[in-house]
C-alpha cells in the first residue's frame, strides 16, 4: 500500500482566463481508496479528466508506475472511468455495453460470456444482460457503467461524481456497495465528490481542494476533527467558525471570553480562527458555563437536537440527544480538546466556503 | 348544445379539413383512371394512362433523371451533412450558433433566389448547366436538412459517451462506428429521407440550373403543362405522390420503443426496404429508359423563342431523321444571350433576332457555314438575304426565318385620307387618338425616319431633333402602350397605332375597319432566324435542322401556326387559308420592302443616351 502508483507533479490548467488547477501535486498509493472533495468548480474532475487523459495539462506531467502518461492517449491508458453523466450506450444490451472493451480488443466470445457474467453478479444485476438499458432505473444504469468500467481490471478506477444522480436511499447503498467492490477487485479507487459525508464515510484518504489547490489531506477522521484553515473546517461537516486571538499557547480568546485549548505554536497576541464543532458545544447550568446565552430556537433532527444559542452577540449552534426548551439560559462549556485552532488565510481559497 | 352535437361538429370539422386538403388529390388520382380524355366527363376505369406513360420515353426518362438525382445527391448531402454536423457539435457554444445558423440560412431562403444564384454562379465558373449543375444544386441545398437532423441526434450529453468509448479503450475510429454512429443513425437515415424528398419535390432550383435535355419531373411536367395537360400527366403525379407518402411513412416509422433491438433492427426496418425500392425504380427506369429512347442518329439541341414552332414539327423532324430534339425555350433575346455568351451550354440551333446575331457576329460567337448553300435555303427569297446583309454581308452565320415591319395601323371609319407618312402622327386633326409604342427604339426609330434619318442614328443633333418632335406630338398622343395596342384598335378606341406587322394582321382579321401601312420615309424590319452557335456540338444535325425548317412544307405548318411572315417564298402558295393567304400585311411587296431598316445594336454608351433622352420625353 505505500507504492505510488500515480503520481501528478505540478499540475496547471488554464481555460481562458480561469485557472482551473494551480501548481497542483498529489499521489496515489497501489490499493487506496483517494477522494477528491471540493465544491463544484474546484478543479477536481478537470484533475480526473487529465488523469484519464481528456484533457491536457498546460503545465505539469502525470506519472503511472514511474512512467509519464502525460501525452497517452485516453484508450491506451491502465486507468477506467465512471462517469457523472449517463454514458451509457443506448444502442447495445447491459450485456454488449459490459463487454465493449473486452470486445475492443479482441477476446474470445466465451471468455467475454463468463466475465460478463461475473461482472454483473459483482454489481448485483444477474440475469439483466439482454436487457436494453432504456429499461432499466437510474441506479442499474449506473451500476452498469460501473460493471463496464471494471470488466476489463484495470489499476485505478476513476469515479466521477457516480452517485451524484442517485436519490439518498440509493447513494447510501451504493456507497457499501463501492467499498465492498473495491475490497473484492483490489483495485484503486480515484473518486471524485462534493458530498462530505460521502467522501468520509468511504475514503482511505481524503484530498480537500479549492481553487485549484489542495487544502488539506488526511484521513477522513483527521479532516472532520482537525481541519487546518477556515475552508476546510467549514466545508467538512458544520461548525461554528469564529475570529479568535491566540493569548499565547493553549489560552485562545474567543468572543471576548479566555478559552482553555490545547493548540500551541501559533505565537502570542496572534489572530487565528477557531472552530467548534455543534456536537461539542455542551449546555450546562447557566453558572457552570464558561459563557451564558439563552437559547432562541430547536430543532428536531431526528437522532438529535439542534440549538441555537444567542451568546455574546454570536449565535451559537449546539447538538444534543437532550432537547433544552427554547427560551432557557444556559452555560456554555467546552472541552479544551475540542476548539481546533487554525492559522488565518494567507490565500482567497482557504476561506470559509460559505463566505467565499 | 349538448355534448353529442359538439362531439358530431367536432368530427365534421375533422372531416372537411382533410376533405379540404386531399380533395385535389384524390381529384388528380381519379382523373388519372379516367378513361375520357376531358376532365368533365367520367368515361370509365381504364389504366390506359399509365400504360401510355410507361411507354414515353420523355417522361421515363425525366423519371430516371429525378430519381438518380435525388439518390446521389441526398447520398453524397447526408455525407457532407453528417461529417458537418460532427463538426459543429464540437465547436464553443458560440461557433456553434453562428454555424447552424449559417448553414440554416439557404433552407429558409426563397427557392427563386437560390435556383437565380446557382444559375449565376455555374455561369460565372463557366460550368456547363446540365446533369452535373442540378446535381451540385440539389446537394446544396440538401445539406442544410441533413445537418439538421443529425445535429439533435449529437447532443452534448451524448458527446460523454464518445470518451467513454475511448476511456474503455476503444480508438477513436472504433469509438465513432461503434457508439456514435449507430447512436445518429436515425437522424442521418431522416436526413437522408428528407433531403431525397426534398430533391424529388424540386422544381424551381432545378429550373433554374438545368442545361437543354435534362429534365426532371418537376420541369417535364411543367414543360408539359404549358402546351395543355395531358391525362398521362395524372397517371404521372399519382406516382410522384404514391412514391413521396411511402418515403414519408417510411420517414416517420419509429419501431416502437423497448421493443427496438438497436441498429440490426433499424436497419432492417428502414434501411433494407427503403433501398431496395429506389435501386428497383432506378434499374427499372434504366432499362425502359434504354428500350424505349429513340435508337437514333445523335441529337440536335435547340434554342428558341417560346410559341415559335408549331409542336409537330419536331416530332416530324425526329421521326424523318432520327436525330433526338433537345427543345428549349426563352423569352427574350437578353434571357438568350448570357447563356450563349458564357458557353455555359453547348446550344447546337438557336433563333435569335437580328441586331442581337450582330452582336453575337462581333463577339465571335457565332459558327460560319455558309448559311446560302443549306439544301434548302433557295426557298428563301432575295430580298431577305439582302436585308439580313446588313448585318451579315456574306450571309454566312444567319438564316432568316420569320421577319416583319413596323408601321402604322389605322381605322378606316376614322381616318378617311390616305396614309403614307409617319407625319399623320404629328396631324393636330388626330388628338387623342393616336396610339405609340411604349420602347425607346420604336419611338425614336420612327420618328428618325420621319426625319429622313437612320434609325440607328447617334448622332447626338439628329437625336435630340428626334427627341423635341416626340415632345411636341405628346399632347396628341391618347397612351404609350405595348400589348394592348391591337385590343385598343379592335375595339375603335383609337385612330391611329404604331404596330408590329403580326399583331396588325390578327387585328385586322378581327376587325375588317383596319388597315396597315408602311409610312414612304421608310420604317424598321425586324428579323429573327437561325445561327449555329460556335460551340455547338452537333454541327452537321443543326444544319439539317434548319434545312429542314426551310422545307416548304415545314414553314407552312410554322407560318400557320403563329402567322408571322416568312422569308420562305414557296409559301404562299401552299396555305388554304384564305385570310391567311390574302392577308396584305404578311406578304409585302418590293416596294415596301425598300427603305426598311433593321435595328442595331448600338453599344452601352449610346443605349444609355437613348434612355435618357427616353426619359426627357416621358417626363416631358
Amino acid at each position: 500500500m505505500n507504492n505510488k502508483l500515480i503520481e501528478m507533479r505540478s499540475i496547471s490548467k488554464t481555460y481562458h482566463t480561469r485557472t482551473v488547477l494551480d501548481d497542483f501535486s498529489l499521489y496515489v498509493r497501489e490499493n487506496e481508496f483517494l477522494t477528491l472533495l471540493g465544491p463544484s468548480g474546484c478543479g477536481k474532475t478537470t484533475l480526473l479528466r487529465i488523469l484519464g487523459g481528456f484533457e491536457t495539462p498546460d503545465s505539469g506531467r502525470v506519472f503511472f508506475e514511474g512512467k509519464d502518461i502525460t501525452d497517452l492517449a485516453p484508450n491506451k491508458r491502465p486507468l477506467n472511468t465512471v462517469f457523472q453523466n449517463d454514458t451509457i450506450f443506448y444502442h447495445m444490451s447491459v450485456a454488449d455495453n459490459i463487454a465493449f472493451s473486452l470486445k475492443i480488443r479482441g477476446v474470445s466470445r466465451a471468455a467475454i460470456e463468463d466475465e460478463v457474467e461475473k461482472a454483473l453478479h459483482l454489481v448485483g444485476l444477474d440475469g439483466y444482460g439482454d436487457r436494453m438499458p432504456d429499461t432499466m432505473s437510474g441506479g442499474q444504469a449506473q451500476r452498469v457503467q460501473i460493471a463496464r468500467a471494471i470488466i476489463s481490471r484495470p489499476k485505478v478506477l476513476l469515479l466521477d461524481e457516480p452517485l451524484s444522480a442517485l436519490d439518498l436511499k440509493l447513494r447510501q447503498s451504493m456507497q457499501y456497495e463501492l467499498i465492498r467492490l473495491k475490497e473484492e477487485l483490489g483495485i484503486t479507487f480515484i473518486y471524485v465528490t462534493h458530498d462530505q459525508e460521502e467522501a468520509l464515510t468511504m475514503s482511505d484518504t481524503v484530498v480537500v481542494i479549492n481553487g485549484g489547490r489542495i487544502q488539506q489531506i488526511g484521513r477522513p477522521e483527521d479532516i472532520y476533527n482537525e481541519p487546518q484553515n477556515a475552508f476546510t473546517a467549514d466545508f467538512i461537516g458544520d461548525g461554528n467558525i469564529f475570529d479568535a486571538l491566540m493569548i499565547r499557547d493553549e489560552l485562545v480568546n474567543i468572543l471576548g471570553t479566555d478559552f482553555p485549548c490545547v493548540d500551541v505554536g501559533f505565537g502570542q497576541n496572534n489572530p487565528v480562527d477557531v472552530i467548534i464543532r455543534p456536537e461539542d458545544v455542551e449546555l450546562v447550568d447557566p453558572d457552570k458555563g464558561t459563557i451564558r446565552g439563552v437559547v432562541t430556537s430547536v430543532l428536531f433532527r431526528g437522532v438529535h437536537y439542534e440549538m441555537d444559542v444567542l451568546a455574546h452577540g454570536y449565535h451559537w449552534m449546539a447538538r444534543s440527544t437532550r432537547m433544552v426548551p427554547e427560551g432557557t439560559e444556559v452555560g456554555i462549556m467546552i472541552d479544551p480538546f475540542n476548539i481546533q485552532v487554525m492559522h488565518k488565510p494567507t490565500r482567497p481559497d482557504q476561506e470559509t466556503f460559505t463566505h467565499a | 348544445m349538448n355534448r353529442k352535437s359538439i362531439q358530431t361538429a367536432k368530427r365534421l370539422y375533422t372531416v372537411l379539413l382533410i376533405l379540404f386538403m386531399y380533395a385535389p388529390i384524390f381529384a388528380m388520382i381519379a382523373l388519372s383512371f379516367n378513361a375520357s380524355k376531358f376532365r368533365a366527363v367520367w368515361g370509365g376505369f381504364t389504366l390506359d394512362w399509365y400504360q401510355r406513360l410507361i411507354h414515353d420515353h420523355v417522361i421515363l426518362s425525366a423519371f430516371y433523371n429525378t430519381i438518380l438525382i435525388a439518390l446521389i445527391a441526398s447520398i453524397l448531402a447526408t455525407l457532407i451533412g453528417t461529417l458537418a454536423a460532427l463538426g459543429i457539435s464540437v465547436l464553443p457554444s458560440r461557433s456553434r450558433t453562428a454555424s447552424l445558423a449559417v448553414a440554416n440560412i439557404p433552407m429558409l431562403n426563397a427557392d427563386i433566389v437560390t435556383g437565380i444564384s446557382l444559375m449565376l454562379l455555374f455561369i460565372a465558373c463557366r460550368i456547363k448547366l446540365g446533369f452535373a449543375s442540378v446535381l451540385i444544386a440539389h446537394i446544396t441545398f440538401d445539406i442544410p436538412f441533413v445537418i439538421l437532423s443529425v445535429l439533435p441526434k449529437l447532443k452534448q450529453s451524448r458527446q460523454r459517451t464518445y470518451e467513454a468509448a475511448l476511456d474503455l479503450g476503444a480508438d477513436s475510429w472504433q469509438a465513432f462506428w461503434r457508439i456514435i454512429f449507430p447512436d445518429i443513425l436515425p437522424g442521418i437515415l431522416s436526413g437522408f429521407m428528407l433531403a431525397f424528398t426534398m430533391s424529388i419535390d424540386d422544381f424551381i432550383i432545378t429550373h433554374f440550373t438545368k442545361g437543354p435535355g435534362v429534365d426532371t419531373l418537376s420541369t417535364c411536367i411543367y414543360s408539359e403543362v404549358r402546351k395543355g395537360i395531358r391525362p398521362e400527366m395524372y397517371a404521372l403525379s399519382t406516382l410522384l405522390f404514391v412514391l413521396v407518402l411511402l418515403l414519408l411513412i417510411l420517414i416517420n416509422y419509429q419501431p416502437a420503443k423497448g421493443n427496438r433491438k438497436g441498429v440490426k433492427r433499424l436497419v432492417l426496418s428502414r434501411v433494407v426496404p427503403g433501398a431496395l425500392i429506389l435501386s428497383f425504380l432506378v434499374f427499372a427506369l434504366f432499362y425502359a429508359r434504354n428500350d424505349t429512347a429513340a435508337a437514333g442518329q445523335g441529337q440536335v439541341i435547340v434554342y428558341n423563342w417560346g410559341e415559335y414552332l408549331d409542336p409537330d414539327v419536331v416530332a416530324q423532324f425526329e421521326e424523318e431523321t432520327g436525330i433526338h430534339v433537345v427543345y428549349e425555350e426563352y423569352e427574350t433575346n437578353e434571357i438568350m444571350y448570357p447563356k450563349i455568351a458564357s458557353g455555359a451550354i453547348a446550344y447546337d440551333a438557336v433563333c435569335p433576332s437580328e441586331y442581337m446575331v450582330q452582336r453575337m457576329i462581333d463577339e465571335d460567337l457565332l459558327y460560319a457555314f455558309d448559311a446560302k448553300d443549306l439544301p434548302q435555303s433557295g426557298n428563301i427569297g432575295d430580298r431577305y438575304w439582302k436585308i439580313s446583309g446588313s448585318i451579315d454581308p456574306e450571309n454566312r452565320y444567319f438564316v432568316p426565318y420569320y421577319w416583319g415591319t413596323v408601321g402604322i395601323l389605322y381605322n378606316k371609319s376614322k381616318v378617311k385620307e390616305p396614309v403614307d407618312s409617319w407625319s399623320i402622327l404629328w396631324d393636330k386633326k388626330y388628338k387623342g387618338e393616336i396610339l405609340m409604342q411604349n420602347s425607346v427604339r420604336d419611338a425614336l426609330g420612327i420618328t428618325l425616319k420621319y426625319l429622313g434619318y437612320s434609325l440607328n442614328s447617334t448622332d447626338l443633333d439628329e437625336l435630340h431633333e428626334a427627341r423635341d418632335m416626340l415632345i411636341r406630338q405628346k399632347p396628341l398622343v391618347q397612351a404609350y402602350v405595348v400589348d394592348q395596342v391591337r385590343d385598343m384598335m379592335i375595339g375603335n378606341e383609337a385612330a391611329l397605332a404604331v404596330i408590329y406587322s403580326g399583331e396588325a394582321h390578327v387585328s385586322q382579321a378581327a376587325n375588317p375597319d383596319l388597315a396597315y401601312a408602311i409610312p414612304k420615309e421608310g420604317s424598321n424590319v425586324w428579323m429573327d432566324g437561325w445561327v449555329i452557335p460556335k460551340n455547338a456540338k452537333n454541327k452537321d444535325n443543326a444544319k439539317k435542322w434548319i434545312s429542314f425548317l426551310c422545307r416548304p412544307d415545314i414553314a407552312k405548318k410554322n407560318f400557320e401556326y403563329i402567322t408571322y411572315s416568312v422569308t420562305n417564298e414557296k409559301v404562299r402558295d401552299l396555305v388554304d387559308d384564305p385570310v391567311l393567304k390574302n392577308s396584305p400585311i404578311l406578304w409585302s411587296t418590293d416596294e415596301e420592302l425598300t427603305d426598311l431598316e433593321t435595328f442595331r445594336y448600338l453599344g452601352k454608351e449610346n443605349t444609355d443616351l437613348y434612355n435618357r433622352l427616353w426619359r426627357d420625353i416621358k417626363s416631358h
